[in-house]
């Protein structure tokens, strides 16, 4: 269970650097009465201190990293065969590189990476792109290396992340902007056709005996014809696609609006019997686009579809007899000879050639608890080694481990969401059936009596029952929704989500890492009640280690108080420490460590550390995950407002009961769960037609996650793993899950009303179509104020939803 | 009114070369970052100061 | 690749803020001069300090002195640190500093002397807009040079402010200084009657938006952040504003012309964008506030800041008034009264003029090395500042609202109360005093300022060049860097000659109204104009106004003439009326009359 770095001199000081927090050695630097452990944290500082940005140290006390423990991580850089993958040109001495920074979140983040150069002087030219969080890096190969780099960039605390998958990445593809374009030519023509509009509308009998508006009319009709022809062909071509498939969408009626006002203006103007809608449809191109994008939003710097890939090292340390060898992940094959370091991703399955080796699966299972390995034990790809390096011997290459097959098992797209019917689609269907119905009415109506005046009427009705504000409503409110959840740590994928969401009716919880927290740890203790002496001897032994469980004992035995001075400070690896003071020896540990005979509960489901002085024991301290605090109020309103619960895990049931209590129902619980269990049971549930949404994390519930309606991951922080899901939502907002389900079906009714609003709109402007007396001018009056009106309401009420349910108090 | 048909031509053309310094600028990137140049223009004088103290700091550090 | 060093040029920075320095209190002066000259008739000495010659010097000298020069000077200290690149050309940089001097000095001697074309805020003559649009172009070769040799890839968005502004004011200007020359100092514009007007008004507007805002936003959003040492508040914002202002503000003007003969579709349209700009105007004035949250302790203690800030809400204050102005309800009160005069002094003094000062304050101590002289006597500045602004602001406004009052006041006859202009005018003399005042305290001020500012250049030595050091903009970085403007940014010289020859072309085609309108407007024989005036297609009526009361000219046409007014020689005190040829004889029978003759004091020659 110990693990302790031996390497690390243990000092009895208080002295913690001001920068990272990290216990300062002996040869700590001074200044500003400030102690740093190290010169980078201390040249970090001293650059901010310089230029006094984003009160970097106010806002959190230590926020940096420590600065130690580099070693040869990065080594593998310096074989070019890596380093000429991550570069991504060179000319002669000069190379540039890009990295992604996840750190990257303030403006002092950006003042320190573009002063590179002054801690490198090797670096020409450094420059971030933030929403990225991509650093661009030009540097001379004569005076640095990209390792040198690197390994700056993890001094100062923003180490780049490196893994199989930046290796693999071809061509970075370029992000469309094509729809920024045509915003851009739709928004200018738009204005320019109102101004060359106005004269008629406001003419009043004055500009009759000109002949102006044969020259605006048809300066109009080449003004909007980028416009039909560019800005607004996404919305012509999905319409005839769907055309195609047989089904409507939302683009049918607004292509059918659009055509038909195009059309009837250029009727209008060429046979010069009026202005035309030019600016109607214009606006509407605009309007819609606008709408569409501010739907697309989407947080660049996550990525929802992480695989694996990402979370691999580029290279390891093989070894060909006694000789070490950096090679590429790729390249590894069975039966090679891997040597792995402390913190290091075991990239492969393998056996365990070392004695013993401790590893986190966290990665795989989303929560993070040390295992210890024997020899000749398997490990799995995906487990992070601890502590002492290790030598592992590897059974299948990188391609066929489980970690990779459980991906791929997982990582068909689930047929459920694809078929989502939405909201606004079903919508639209029977939009243009009755807008159809009615203008071949009044077409027919008008037809034996007038003909001309159906044709106006046909046309008319066509040009105002445009779908506009029906295909408004969702993209605002939505793309409302998403940003304010955006901003209170909830990122959810796309809009799409925040509409399954709505219609979720049962909710399944993986527990490990979900309902209970990693962080969470309950530490107990059982044993002879130790006097004030021997509790200040083992806060101060365990606050020599830097241990989570020494961290926690220290905590627990909250002793502020003065800190005894150890001698003989004995620290084992991955059994525990020793040290005496005051002439006693007090020994921290796992059982064997302490010399305590194996005795009975060997069952213990949670870990424990002994603690013995002089020898004699003195009982034990247990460390239980605990439930988050949060997930028995939200359980207990979930149930309460009538959704279905249920829990799976992954784990044996020896908690059971405790679950049982929590939710107040005894079906619905499962244990021993392997992830192809859980996306079926999942598949299951919604077999007997429920909407499912799953809350998990870690690649064990990546299936299921996917399988479900919704998958929610939850993340420590959100550059964890987080497997292919719907949404991220940060651990500590774990209780907001709620009021996320509430806030989803607020939005659904936000747009329902939205529509009802939209046909009263529609019924006024249907009013003069169907009498065929429609004229430029209502259109021109209505369109605007139809849309922005519904623009005002979907965001405002979102807003003032968010508000009202509190999820503008949470914080990211 | 004929010189408005003037007005509106010297307008246009004032109005489309804006359009395309508006689609070069989309086009080169310009806009993909809308954080960083806002606050990379606060940086110029910091170069300055230290470079007229040169080095006594870093110099250890590096 | 390596890091280049080159230095930013601050001389001349710093002679453009000299001439910022000198010009406004010239101007300033001016201004008070005729403030005192309506409370105090005596003042309008002999033949050169009238009303009629110093008014238009005031507006030309702070307008195009003031804060033309406060203009380059930022521009001219940002610009070559946005690029990190020093300017084009140090020969185009001098020639732009001695070649406007030479122009504000020429249009100084020339309007005292009464030469003028009458067209506001281009009164000057056409040797000197000749002038203008050389130093101009010159300039802009100057930025569009700079820009091209920059080495930050990313142009700030203070960069295409000033490109919107060196590119529309030429355009207007050209466009609008068409004019036919009869000699040296005389010219006749190439249009006539209300397509006059309309031209004069298309850059009139446009005038104030592309050279005392446009410019301005460039400035604010690089010297506020710098002088908060914190980003603007939204980058993004700041790039959606600047696009949505360039593509509505060129289409405000005719709210100039709102009431006049100008045609009704054409108002409204003013009217109508005038409305719409109130969004990006405020998107800009809340950008630029918000910069500040979070750092109101420091707009305590920080004199630039104060300024800064005060600036700013002028802004704000002033693009809400404008809007609200060109709605025809409410222009119906403010037109021809003193809101008028008031909202252009909350635009002037408090945006342009507080703006200016707060970076003269940031710069002069920032290229001089030094701290500035006198914290203490900048907070005086400041403060008496905005109390000039307040002294001059709130009896203005107060003075509108009594004129539209008395003017559109009828006894019981249905008879106007007060038919003699003159009622009005000596109502509102209290007022008057006070506007005066509140000039005087503003000038005061400037007058602390240039102590305090030569006393800090006296402590100081000037860092005329600039250490800085860059890396080239590499070439090849990012493929979608697009072909054409590469090719561009490789060939200055070649960009230059085409852009001269665009401009060249421009100018061709600007001729082509002169022949346009000799055909558009019908010629009425039985009106001749007075002078030999060769423009025949135009009404002209010359009126000897005998009593100099007020530069308010246009209440002619508050009986409904649908005229518009022109002042074209100032020192024989004409008064001329544009107007449609159909309702010339209108206007003269109109003018003709007895009681017109005695009420506005002016007689027929």
């Amino acid at each position: 269970m110990y693990n302790l770095d031996m390497q690390k001199p243990i000092i009895d000081t208080e002295t913690q650097c001001y920068h990272c927090g990290e216990n300062c050695k002996e040869d700590s630097i001074e200044m500003d009465s400030k102690s740093f452990c190290c010169q980078g944290c201390k040249l970090v500082y001293e650059l901010l201190q310089e230029n006094n940005l984003c009160g970097y140290y106010d806002l959190q006390a230590s926020p940096g990293k420590t600065q130690t423990h580099l070693g040869d991580r990065y080594a593998y850089l310096d074989q070019s065969s890596i380093s000429d993958k991550l570069i991504l040109f060179k000319e002669g001495d000069i190379a540039h590189i890009q990295f992604h920074i996840p750190a990257m979140h303030c403006a002092s983040c950006i003042w320190l990476l573009e002063h590179m150069n002054r801690l490198d002087a090797g670096i020409i030219n450094s420059k971030t792109n933030f929403i990225q969080k991509e650093l661009h890096i030009i540097f001379d190969l004569t005076k640095t290396s990209l390792r040198k780099i690197v390994e700056k960039l993890h001094e100062i605390a923003y180490p780049p992340e490196l893994n199989l998958k930046e290796l693999e990445k071809g061509e970075k593809e370029a992000v469309s902007k094509s729809r920024i374009y045509k915003i851009g030519i739709a928004g200018f023509v738009f204005g320019n056709i109102m101004l060359l509009s106005f004269p008629e509308y406001f003419s009043e009998g004055i500009y009759e005996g000109e002949d102006f508006h044969v020259i605006f009319g048809y300066l109009n009709l080449l003004l909007s014809l980028p416009v039909f022809f560019y800005s607004a062909s996404e919305f012509l071509e999905n319409a005839l696609m769907s055309f195609r498939q047989k089904v409507i969408n939302i683009d049918v009626p607004i292509a059918i609006g659009i055509v038909a006002m195009f059309s009837r203006s250029i009727y209008e103007v060429v046979s010069d019997t009026g202005p035309g809608y030019f600016d109607s449809m214009t606006g509407l191109v605009f309007f819609m686009l606008i709408g569409r994008n501010f739907q697309s939003k989407t947080y660049e710097w996550l990525s929802f579809e992480r695989d694996y890939k990402s979370y691999f090292p580029i290279a390891v340390c093989r070894l060909k007899g006694t000789e070490e060898e950096v090679v590429s992940v790729q390249e590894i094959k069975t039966n090679d000879r891997l040597f792995i370091r402390n913190q290091e991703i075991i990239p492969a399955d393998v056996l365990l050639v070392s004695k013993q080796a401790q590893v986190d699966y966290s990665f795989v299972t989303g929560e993070s608890r040390e295992v210890t390995c024997q020899y000749g034990e398997r490990i799995f790809a995906g487990a992070r080694l601890i502590g002492r390096p290790a030598e592992v011997l590897v059974q299948k290459d990188v391609s066929h481990s489980y970690i990779t097959k459980l991906w791929n098992q997982s990582s068909g797209k689930s047929e459920s969401k694809s078929k989502y019917a939405h909201l606004t689609e079903s919508i639209s269907k029977w939009f243009v059936i009755v807008t159809m119905g009615i203008a071949i009415g009044s077409l027919l109506y008008w037809y034996p009596t007038d003909p001309s005046r159906a044709m106006l009427a046909f046309t008319s009705v066509l040009v105002i029952a445009c779908a506009c504000a029906l295909a408004l409503s969702a993209p605002f409110t939505f793309g409302n929704m998403i940003r304010i959840l955006g901003k209170r740590g909830i990122y959810l994928k796309n809009t799409k989500v925040l509409e399954r969401l709505s219609n979720i009716d049962t909710v399944v919880f993986d527990k490990t890492g979900t309902l209970t927290s990693a962080e969470n740890y309950k530490v107990e203790y059982i044993g002879i009640e130790p006097t004030d002496l021997q509790k200040q001897f083992i806060a101060s032994l365990a606050h020599a280690s830097s241990h989570p469980f020494s961290r926690m004992i220290s905590n627990y035995l909250s002793s502020s108080n003065h800190k005894l001075p150890i001698t003989h400070l004995k620290e084992i690896n991955g059994k525990g420490i020793e040290g005496w003071m005051q002439g006693s020896l007090v020994q921290l540990g796992s059982r064997s460590f302490i010399q305590v005979a194996e005795t009975q509960q060997e069952n213990v489901k949670s870990s424990e550390v002994g603690v013995s002085i002089d020898g004699k024991l003195l009982g034990y301290f247990y460390f239980k995950t605990s439930y988050r605090h949060s997930a028995n109020n939200l359980l207990h309103s979930l149930k309460k407002e009538g959704y279905k619960i249920s829990v799976m895990s992954g784990d044996y049931n020896f908690e059971q009961t405790h679950l049982e209590e929590l939710l107040e129902q005894k079906d619905g619980i499962h244990f021993e769960q392997k992830p192809i269990d859980k996306l079926n049971s999942i598949k299951e549930v919604q077999s007997h037609g429920k909407k499912v949404m799953m809350i998990g994390d870690g690649l064990n519930d990546a299936g299921a996650l996917m399988q479900s309606d919704v998958g929610l991951a939850i993340a420590e922080d959100i550059n964890n793993f987080t497997p292919g899901s719907d949404g991220i939502i940060l651990s500590k907002n774990f209780g907001q899950i709620g009021n996320l389900l509430r806030y989803a079906k607020a939005g659904h009714r936000i747009i329902i009303i939205s529509f009802i609003i939209s046909i009263l709109y529609n019924l006024v402007g249907l009013w003069f179509a169907v009498q065929g007396t429609l004229s430029p001018v209502i259109a021109a009056i209505l369109m605007p104020i139809s849309t922005s009106s519904l623009v005002v309401y979907t965001v405002l009420a979102s807003s003032i939803k968010a508000r009202s349910l509190g999820l503008t108090k949470m914080r990211v | 009114m004929s010189v408005i048909l003037i007005l509106i031509s010297f307008s246009l053309l004032v109005a489309g070369s804006f359009l395309i310094g508006f689609l070069w600028s989309v086009k080169t990137g310009q806009y993909d970052d809308d954080v960083s140049p806002a606050v990379r223009i606060l940086f110029d004088d910091e170069i300055l100061t230290t470079k007229e103290q040169p080095n006594s700091k870093n110099t250890d550090a590096v | 690749m390596t890091i280049e060093k080159f230095s930013y040029d601050n001389r001349i920075v710093k002679n453009f803020a000299l001439a910022t320095i000198i010009w406004g209190i010239v101007g300033m002066l001016m201004g008070l001069i005729i403030a005192l000259q309506i409370p105090f008739p005596g003042l309008n000495i002999g033949e050169y300090l009238t009303f009629g010659r110093v008014r238009p010097v005031h507006t030309n000298a702070i307008i195009f002195a003031f804060v033309g020069n406060g203009i380059f000077m930022g521009l001219y200290y940002s610009l070559q640190r946005l690029c990190k690149a020093r300017m084009f050309s140090d020969g185009l940089s001098k020639f732009h500093f001695w070649g406007w001097q030479s122009i504000i000095v020429l249009a100084a001697v020339t309007l005292l002397t009464g030469h003028t074309t009458g067209k506001e805020y281009a009164e000057l003559e056409w040797p000197i807009d000749i002038l203008i649009a050389v130093v101009w172009v010159a300039f802009a070769i100057n930025m569009f040079g700079t820009i091209i040799k920059r080495r930050e890839r990313h142009m700030y968005v203070a960069i295409w402010f000033y490109i919107a502004t060196v590119v529309t004011v030429a355009v207007l200007h050209i466009v609008n200084s068409i004019e036919i020359p009869v000699s040296i100092l005389k010219s006749y514009s190439a249009y006539a009657g209300v397509q006059d007007a309309l031209v004069q008004w298309w850059y009139g507007h446009n005038a104030v938006a592309f050279f005392l805002t446009t410019p301005y936003l460039g400035l604010m959003y690089y010297f506020v952040p710098k002088a908060a040492n914190r980003p603007v508040y939204s980058y993004r914002l700041s790039i959606i504003h600047f696009w949505a202002l360039i593509f509505l503000y060129i289409w405000a003007g005719p709210h100039h012309l709102l009431y006049s003969s100008l045609p009704d579709w054409a108002q409204s349209l003013g009217t109508v964008f005038s409305i719409m700009l109130l969004a990006p105007s405020w998107g800009g004035m809340i950008n630029g506030l918000l910069t500040l949250r979070g750092a109101w302790d420091r707009v305590r203690e920080d004199v630039v800041l104060k300024f800064m800030v005060v600036a700013i809400t002028a802004y704000g204050m002033s693009t809400f008034e404008g809007p609200m102005l060109s709605l025809k309800s409410v222009n119906a009160i403010s037109h021809f009264t003193d809101w008028t005069i008031a909202h252009v002094h909350i635009g002037g003094l408090g945006w342009n003029g507080m703006l200016t000062f707060g970076i003269l304050y940031w710069l002069i101590p920032r290229i001089y090395k030094t701290n500035l002289y006198s914290a203490k006597l900048a907070s005086f500045h400041f403060w008496i500042a905005t109390l000039g602004i307040l002294f001059y602001a709130v009896p203005m406004y107060w003075a509108g609202f009594t004129q539209s009052l008395m003017w559109k006041e009828f006894t019981a006859d249905g008879i106007l109360k007060y038919p003699n202009f003159l009622e009005t005018v000596t109502q509102l003399m209290p007022m008057y005093k006070l506007r005066a005042l509140g000039g005087a305290m503003f000038l005061t001020g400037a007058i602390v300022m240039t102590y305090n500012l030569v006393k800090t250049m006296k402590q100081g030595t000037l860092n005329a060049e600039e250490a800085a050091e860059a890396p080239a903009l590499e070439k090849n970085e990012k493929e979608h860097g697009g072909h054409w403007h590469r090719w561009i940014e490789r060939r200055p010289v070649q960009m230059i000659v085409i852009s001269a020859v665009v401009i060249l072309i421009g100018g061709i085609v600007e001729f082509i109204p002169t022949f346009l309108v000799q055909s558009n407007i019908p010629t009425i024989e039985s009106v001749k104009p007075t002078l030999h005036w060769n423009c025949k297609e135009e009404i002209f009526i010359s009126v000897k106004v005998v009593t100099l009361v007020t530069h308010k000219w246009c209440d002619l046409s508050v009986p409904k003439l649908n005229a518009m007014v022109n002042i074209p020689k100032q020192e024989s005190l004409y008064m001329i009326i544009h107007s449609n040829g159909d309702r010339s004889e209108q206007v003269r029978t109109y003018i003709v009359k007895e009681e017109n003759i005695q009420m506005y004091g002016i007689t027929i020659i």
